[in-house]
Order: structure tokens, then sequence, then C-alpha cells
């Protein structure tokens, strides 16, 4: 314990010299800035200014490698809080992590006329999740990536369904259509090349299906376009939004406010997304569903989720923001990527001349633990950066509609174009913006279908794997153990029940699940 | 509402019914050993369509013989209206791009709005429809290069 804390010491001597402090804010701002652009995350941040830190590495002399990676750690951490601006405040999600937030970070933000509150309770609940991330990381980075290497692909399999039973009945009166949503999701995940024997699946001989349908037009389609759709409807066009005029302090004195209520909910759902983080290859987006799915279950109001309930705010937020955390564990305690930015950023630390893994802690402890210290500082800055731009960010809602709904269609254009320079793409979008403007009229939730859409994909890959190892044999996901325990008997277990009781409940319940009244639109 | 909820969830039967159609020869296990890990490539989507057959078939189901909510699916004409004003033209721009490239697009795209939703004066409605594209060029093709589609004129004018 001492000896960490000692170690972590030195690196915050590191991490707190004025060229570190300074790249750190700039990193952090054009995290920021790439996190609100649409079709730019983090994952293509880092990638673009991989070249910067090379440069900023050989203007550094010794300790340049050091500034160079909390250079890109903080494009990292900045793209993190940036994707929430676009997912709340205009229903478009920057980062796929950032896709539960739209279930009721927008409809805080927009419906209740919020924006202040629905930015300060993910900031907040961000910062608080980095936090209690960081600590871990400090304490436990080696253990843990050891403990996550020995999950094997029933496990993750078994997690993947467990992500996906936490969502039914997301929308509490529609358990069926939940279901439905689920295998909508996994079907459109199906469609392209199968991945490991390269036969072509669900493409109906059109050769622009082959190579699959990605999550982001969809996403940003059903969400995106679909809510400008439905709000045209509901309240006609030429309407300007009226929202409260003091957003500010009082905003974030609410949020933490909401925090200290909510922080038994926060913290272990924090622990629970940093573990997930650490799975190599996982991380922030399967911990960020099973985070929001965690909290609508053990949440006295589920009604109000998919309204605005800041619960469904902070609680992915902070699994978030712990994931993307913990998957700089593998990375740099073993040499394995967590997340698809951190292998960007192992790819720069490749080319800074460190070899990531277990070694790293004993011949570069200067640059590990200055690396720890930077994402303690990196995450305070980059929480009050942003807490200080909430009250400038909200007023992009008050545009009036003739400017700011356009300009939403046309960002969300970009956004589908720029990920694969498609133009089909674009097509996917406005097919299921319509899709998803008429599944919301019917109350459908779209929430699971985006998750399955997301995750399906990864599902199916590691059901084959676990298959292939087990030589066919499917009780492998009842016997598969680690460290002596069932892990993934147990989690597909408790999947069933989840699934079941909803489904149950809903086909004796006499009236019609698509009577309620909560909208679908945000589910 | 009946009548909606009923079509949409035979609309996804039907869709359900054609995905597995087409991935029905992976649907059973491969017992002789052919496939990795015994399961082809259609076993997956196969029985994820399954799922969603017989869940759209329940919905459908239930929508004919349990009571509906009184509520239509729409408000009334004007919000049908209000909702198609915004959505044929996006239809329409969308579909220009590949001739018009991005950039002309969102410029007569954004004045339009601008026009004939805001009704702003023209000067407004000039520098929107010719500012909105410059910004989104000078931040995404100049600063981040990424490039968006251009026009069929590009020879002439480079976006």
């Amino acid at each position: 314990m001492l000896d960490v804390l000692g170690d972590l010491a030195g690196g915050f001597g590191v991490a707190l010299q004025p060229a570190n402090i300074l790249l750190l804010l700039a990193g952090v701002l054009l995290g920021l800035i790439i996190g609100v652009l649409p079709g730019l995350g983090g994952t293509s941040g880092v990638a673009i200014l991989l070249p910067v830190s090379v440069l900023i590495a050989g203007a550094g002399g010794a300790g340049g490698a050091t500034t160079a990676i909390i250079f890109l750690a903080g494009i990292y951490w900045g793209a993190l809080f940036g994707g929430v601006i676009t997912s709340i405040l205009f229903n478009i999600p920057g980062e796929p992590w950032a896709v539960a937030l739209l279930f009721d970070g927008f409809p805080l933000a927009k419906r209740r006329g919020r924006p202040g509150l629905a930015l300060g309770s993910s900031f907040v609940a961000s910062f608080v999740g980095a936090l209690i991330a960081t600590v871990l990381l400090t304490f436990f980075a080696r253990a843990l990536a050891l403990e996550a290497i020995k999950f094997g692909p029933a496990e993750l399999f078994a997690v993947f369904i467990l992500s996906f039973t936490t969502l039914v009945g997301l929308g509490s009166e529609a358990p069926l259509k939940s279901v439905m949503m689920i295998a909508l999701g996994l079907l459109l995940a199906a469609v392209g090349f199968d991945s490991l024997t390269g036969e072509p699946r669900l493409t109906f001989g059109h050769v622009e299906l082959l190579s699959g349908i990605t999550f982001v037009p969809v996403t940003i389609g059903l969400f995106g376009i679909g809510e400008v759709l439905a709000s045209a409807e509901e309240q006609g066009i030429g309407f300007v939004e009226r929202l409260s005029a003091k957003v500010g302090l009082r905003d974030i004195g609410e949020a933490f406010s909401a925090l200290r209520k909510r922080i038994g909910m926060v913290v272990p759902i924090s622990i629970l997304g940093f573990l997930f983080g650490v799975l190599p290859g996982h991380g922030a987006t399967a911990g960020s569903f099973l985070g929001y799915g965690l909290a609508r279950q053990y949440s006295k109001n589920k009604e109000d989720f998919g309204k605005g309930e800041i619960s469904g705010i902070m609680a992915p937020q902070a699994a978030a923001d712990s994931a993307a955390v913990g998957s700089i564990v593998p990375m740099i305690a073993l040499g394995i990527p967590g997340s698809p930015t951190s292998a960007v950023m192992m790819a720069g630390l490749f080319i800074l001349g460190l070899q990531p893994g277990p070694l790293l802690f004993i011949e570069h402890k200067d640059f590990v633990w200055g690396l720890i210290a930077s994402i303690y500082l990196g995450h305070l800055l980059t929480f009050a950066i942003c807490l200080a731009a909430v009250p400038l960010l909200a007023l992009i809602m008050r545009t009036p509609y003739a400017i700011i709904t356009p300009f939403i269609i046309v960002i969300s254009i970009i956004g589908s174009y720029s990920l694969n320079n498609s133009v089909l793409d674009v097509g996917v979008t406005i097919v299921f913006g319509l899709i998803g403007y008429w599944l919301r009229k019917l109350k459908y939730p779209l929430a699971p279908l985006v998750v399955a859409l997301v995750l399906g994909d990864a599902t199916e890959r590691e059901l084959r794997k676990a298959l292939i190892a087990s030589g066919g044999d499917p009780s492998t996901f009842l016997t598969s153990t680690v460290g002596g325990f069932p892990l993934a008997a147990i989690m597909l277990t408790l999947s069933v029940l989840l699934i079941l009781l909803p489904i149950v409940r809903s086909l004796r319940s006499r009236r019609t699940p698509t009577g309620g009244t909560a909208p679908a639109a945000s589910s | 509402m009946r009548r909606y909820e009923a079509l949409t969830a035979a609309v996804i039967m039907a869709i359900a019914a054609a995905a597995m159609f087409d991935t029905r020869r992976g649907a059973l296990p491969d017992v002789a050993g052919g496939a990795p890990g015994g399961l082809s490539g259609g076993f997956y989507p196969f029985w994820s369509a399954a799922v969603l057959f017989a869940f759209s078939a329940l919905v459908l189901l239930r929508s004919l013989t349990v009571a509906q909510a009184a509520e239509g699916v729409f408000k009334d004409r004007q919000s049908v209206t209000a909702m198609l004003w915004l959505a044929i033209p996006m239809v329409i721009a969308t579909a220009l791009i590949g001739v018009l490239g991005f950039y002309v697009m969102t410029g007569l795209y954004m004045g339009f709005f601008a026009a004939a939703i805001g009704r702003y004066r023209w000067h407004w409605v000039g520098a929107i429809t010719v500012l909105f594209p410059l910004v989104i060029y000078l931040i995404f093709e100049v600063g981040f290069r990424v490039g968006l589609p251009k026009s069929v004129f590009y020879d002439l004018v480079k976006f």
C-alpha cells in the first residue's frame, strides 16, 4: 500500500511538470472538440493526433514519451466528456458508450427543459466514475488485469446476454417488444460476411450489404433523425425551444445533490464499469448499457426511466467513464488494449519505443505512474472545463428551429458518412430515421435494438469461440469456471430469470402493453 | 391504433421469415463437424430471426385480442403535415448528395429552411446558405482532413 502511494506521489511529480500540465490541457480541449463533432470520437481523435504526439515526444527529451502519452490520454478523457454533449443536446451519440445517455439525457434536456441539469449530472457522474476507477487502477492495476485475462469466451458470452436481458422491459410496458427489438438488433448485426467462415449472410444478393450494417448510421437515424421527426409532429414546425434561462450554478448544485442521493448506486456501478473496462476488447459500451439496465432494475422509479430520470444519466455515464479508465489496465499491465481507443494509444506506445506489458511497471516506472497521476489530473481538468462551459453549451438549445433542425440533420449526415466515407450509410441513417419515428409512435423501445446491434457481433463471436474451444459441446456454458466459480452459468441463469419475469407478467396482464403513455422515443 | 399495431407486427414477422428462409441451411448444429464449433454462419441469424418471428407473432396476436389504447397513432392532420414538411425535404436533400455534393446540398437545404420555415430576410438566408457549408468545410476538410462527398461539377468548382 505504502509503496503504491510512494509511486503515485512520484507520478504526480512527473504529471505536474508545466509541460505535462500544458499538454494535458491541450489534449483535453482537443478531445472535447473532437467528442462534440459528429463522426469523430476518442479513437479517431487519438489516431489523428498520433503524429503530433511523436513530435511532442521528440521535443520533450528524456520525459518526452510520458508527455506524449499524457497528451493522448487527455484527448481520450476530453472526447469521453464531449460525446456526452451531442447525446444530451441533440440525441446523437458521439461514441458507442454515449448511446445509453440518449435514453434519459435527451428527455431531461428537451422534454423537461433542463439541459444544464442533464449535462451537469452527466459530468458529475463522469467525474465520480472516473475517480473511483482511477483509485482502483492505482491500487489493483496489475492484479485485476491478471484476473480479467482468465475470462473465457463462455463468460464473455454470458456477460453480453446479461447486458441484453437487463434491458427487457426497459419501457416497462413492453417486454415483448423489447425482446423483438433485441432480436432485430442481433439480426441486423449479423448482416454481411460471417467473420469466421466468410459466408455472406442476409445480403439477398446486394453487394453493398456485404460489409454489414454498422451501428453508427442506424443509431443516428433511430435517435437523431427519428426524434427530430417526432418533435416536428408533436410540437409543430417553427417552434422555438423554451428552456430555463437560469442554467448554471443552480443546475450544478442540483446535480451534486442528485449525486448525493444516488451515491449508493453510482459507486457500485462505477466499480462494475471498471471491471468491464478491464475485460480486454470490451469495456465502456457494454459497461454503460449494463449500468443503465441495473440502475433501472433496482430503481424505485422504474416508470420514470426514459423520461429524463437522473439515475438513467448518472449510471451509464459513471460506468462508461470508469470502464474507459479500466481499459487502460490491460493496456499498460498486459499489453492488451481494453478498448479501441486504448488500442490506438497502445500503438502510440510502440511508436514512442515503449513495450506495453508487466515489465513496463519495472522498466518505465516514471512513465506508468506519471500516466496514472495524469488520469487524476486529466479528469479534474475536464470536469472543471465542462462545468464552466455548461451554460454556454445549453445555449445551443435556444437556437431557432429553422436553423437548429436542418443543422441536426446535416450533422447527422456527416456523422453517418464520415465513419466509412459511404453515401449508403447516409441512406441507412435516413431510412432508420423514418423507421425510428414509426416505432416510437407505436411505443417500441429503441434502446434494446441499438444495444443488440452494437454488441451483436461480439456476442456471436464469443458464442462460437466458446463452442469451438469445447469441440461443439454447449454444456461448456454451464461447466466453465473462473477461479472455481461457474460464472457463466450464474450469469446465464440470472439472464433467464430477468427475461422471463417481465414477459410472464406482461402476458398475464389483460391490458395491451402498448397502451401506456411512456414515450418509447427515448427508451 | 389496433390496425397499425397489427400491420407493423406483421411486417416485422415478414422480415423475420425472410431472414429465416435466407439462413435456413445453418439453422441446426452441424453434427458432421464441417463448421467450426459445430455452428455454421447461418445459426446465429436464423435463431435471432426465429425469436423475432415468435415475439412479433405474440405482439400481433395481442394487438388483435387485447384491448387497445383509445388514442390514435397520429395527433391530427396538422401534426402529420408538420412532420412531412421536415421529412420530404430531408429525403430529397439526401438523394441529391450524389449529384450536388455535400456542401451545395447543405447550403440549399439550410437556406430552404431559413426562407420557408424561418421566413428570414433574404440577406440572412444568403448568409446561412454560404456560411454553414463554409464552416463545415473548414472544420472537416481543412481541420481534420475528413473528405465529404463532392458534386458532379467538382472539376469546375472544388466542392
